[in-house]
């Protein structure tokens, strides 16, 4: 049996379908799992909170859904070291839960992707790239330390704000996962304003990691923006093959891959 | 000088509502929530019929959905809270627009939550609410 991948659905959602395609795409299995089933998520080897505005985003971007019943078996399998991932909305909600950084208690947020210094929402086509060690974040196992990974980033929220002590610590003990690059890995102004250029944060187990920008956006050659998708125009097969954005996911399927052999 | 308005829904307010079912689900005793968007203006001496301004930017207030009251004070009211971000940038538009006489536009959410009887709840489970939902430290401060 492959190993399973809960994406959870929230109200609101709106990522579900193309994360879930690109779980599918990296060989691991998956299913969505609605708000109303949180029953259903204890047979599950890892999670993955997708994009969207659960909740519409009421009160706060990921406030709300934060403290779902659902996210209770999320919690309790993060803390047992099971493998978590939030893509944009899910990232909010993994902050407000207090899962990342995670330095301080469950649903007690230390941090949080606050609106965009623009006051806007923004859709804007990003580089991401690693800013620790990949043996710093065990949830994408074997990541190469080069990887510069093509996403976009597309929200309101999602300028890292924590009080300049906390943002010293996501600094100083590796919390801080992925930061905005070029194409080319130099570094660049975030799009949001974020603090430490932060795209992505990482607890300290490194099994549960919060990234900004959506990899599952760019993870088609046909999605790309640059040469490589106008090099196969007129292929279907190679316009539909999975890349960019995927190795993100091929990094987590084989941490999940990993942890259930163990 | 500045004057602070309360812009509130008089249809169904949904995102009030979802706080409420959040807070019953953290064990808030707390029956009604009512939200209402607080803006604030600095103003100069000479700013004409402000309210009369303010009323006509659908951003801030659009009649038919919305009551617009004057406060007399620029803090909460008793049983009230604000939440506010702790790094607002220094806003003088509204809606893409100025205003003349305005120097600057402070926006917070008031909070108030109410018991059975329609009376504000107790101190301490208005201070329980804002820790656990309400606001988040990282970036917002709760102003009672």
């Amino acid at each position: 049996m492959s190993t399973a991948v809960a994406v959870l659905v929230f109200p609101g959602t709106n990522s579900e379908d193309e994360t879930l395609r690109a779980v599918h795409a990296v060989g691991l299995g998956g299913e969505l799992v609605h708000w109303s089933q949180p029953e259903r998520l204890a047979r599950f080897d890892a999670f993955i909170l997708p994009g969207g505005f659960a909740y519409e985003d009421r009160i706060r971007a990921g406030a709300v859904a934060a403290h779902d019943a659902l996210m209770d078996p999320v919690i309790e399998a993060a803390q047992a070291g099971k493998y978590v991932l939030g893509i944009c909305n899910g990232a909010q909600m993994l902050a407000e839960a207090g899962l990342v950084p995670g330095t301080g208690s469950v649903r007690r947020p230390t941090a949080a992707f606050a609106p965009n210094a623009s006051g806007r929402f923004q859709s804007v086509h990003v580089h991401v790239k690693l800013a620790v060690e990949p043996s710093r974040i065990p949830v994408l196992a074997g990541i190469d330390p080069g990887a510069v990974i093509p996403a976009w980033a597309s929200h309101g929220d999602g300028r890292l704000a924590a009080p300049p002590e906390e943002l010293e610590r996501i600094e100083r003990d590796g919390h801080l996962a992925f930061v905005y690059c070029d194409r080319h890995g130099n570094p660049v102004a975030p799009p949001n304003g974020s603090a430490l250029n932060c795209a992505g944060l990482v607890n300290a187990d490194g099994n549960v990691l919060a990234i900004m920008p959506h990899p599952e956006r760019d993870a088609w050659t046909y999605q790309h923006l640059d040469a490589t998708r106008d090099a196969v125009r007129g292929n279907t097969e190679e316009m539909l093959a999975p890349s960019g954005g995927i190795v993100f996911f091929e990094a987590f399927a084989r941490a999940v891959q990993a942890e259930a052999i163990a | 000088m500045t004057r602070t308005f309360a812009v509130t829904l008089t249809i169904p307010d949904n995102e009030a509502f979802t706080a409420l079912e959040t807070l019953a689900r953290l064990g808030v005793s707390v029956a009604r929530v009512v939200r209402s968007d607080i803006w604030q203006f600095v103003v100069a001496d000479e700013t004409g019929d402000l309210t009369a301004t303010i009323s006509s930017i659908e951003t801030i207030h659009n009649p038919n959905k919305h009551r617009l009251l004057e406060r007399d004070s620029d803090r909460p009211a008793a049983g009230e809270v604000w939440i506010a971000s702790r790094d607002e940038a220094r806003v003088t538009l509204v809606g893409g627009r100025s205003i003349p006489g305005i120097r600057g536009v402070r926006r917070r959410t008031a909070w108030r939550l109410l018991d059975e009887s329609g009376r504000d709840v107790a101190p301490a489970d208005l201070e329980r609410a804002v820790e656990t939902f309400l606001c988040n430290p990282a970036f917002q401060v709760a102003i009672l």
